[in-house]
């Protein structure tokens, strides 16, 4: 197991603001487009290989 | 878009043993990540903290969690506040402790731990691991390469599925 150790002098403090409705809309569409990326399948082309006929 | 569920409060939700590291003498804690009730609110400290976390913790519509070592679970390194957003987890605030800031800070691994775990939490419920959050415009290529977060456009950053099941594996023993 890794831990992430963050530099010593960067602290990771955050306070979001709320996202506005147009940044949440786009925000689920590149959503979706990752969750349909990622649920494909992954198929492996083969290139360089010559069909060898007798 | 409908509105989020709200969990009853006054109970812990979760707790998962993981760890921080001692910067000065590299001594690893186990720790774990317990869900902040009304109840438990007296445990945070106002001195030690930039944000107002008991108001964060009477928002029904948010999470809170701290972060503790096992051997001392009222001494909290690390807060996170989290919206469920129905297809993504919304991080609203996350902070280290007094002491676990700056150049002298006692512990690493703070932050990380808790960002993985709000990631666990969008996998449990769902969401795939989206996570979505504000980062300061500095910490922007931090978190990138740290927490393998994307920068969506201005201050808004998400970690995708990918990302946040590795940050899981890095912290959660299986």
């Amino acid at each position: 197991m890794g831990l992430i150790r963050e530099p010593k002098n960067v602290d990771f403090t955050s306070q979001s603001k709320p996202w506005t409705e147009i940044e949440l809309r786009d925000f689920r569409k590149l959503m979706n487009e990752i969750k349909a990326k990622n649920a494909k399948p992954k198929v492996r082309i083969l290139t360089g290989k010559k069909k060898v006929t007798a | 878009m409908s509105k989020p569920r709200h969990e009853p409060l006054d109970f812990i939700i979760d707790k998962l043993t993981n760890s921080i590291e001692n910067t000065s003498t590299g001594e690893v804690f186990d720790t774990e990540i317990v869900r902040m009730t009304p109840k438990l609110v007296t445990e945070i400290k106002k001195a030690d903290w930039n944000f107002d976390w008991s108001k964060e913790i009477k928002d029904k519509s948010k999470e809170v969690f701290k972060l503790t070592t096992v051997n001392n679970p009222t001494i909290i390194q690390g807060l996170v506040s989290i919206e469920d957003k129905q297809d993504h987890i919304f991080m609203h605030l996350i902070e280290s402790a007094k002491f676990n800031k700056n150049k002298d800070k006692v512990y690493l691994g703070v932050p990380g731990n808790l960002v993985a775990y709000a990631c666990k939490v969008s996998v449990d419920k769902g969401y795939h691991g989206f996570l979505a959050f504000d980062a300061k415009t500095a910490l922007i290529k931090h978190y990138q390469e740290s927490l393998y977060a994307t920068h969506f456009r201005g201050l808004r950053m998400f970690i995708e599925t990918n990302a946040a099941l590795r940050l899981i594996s890095q912290y959660f023993k299986s």
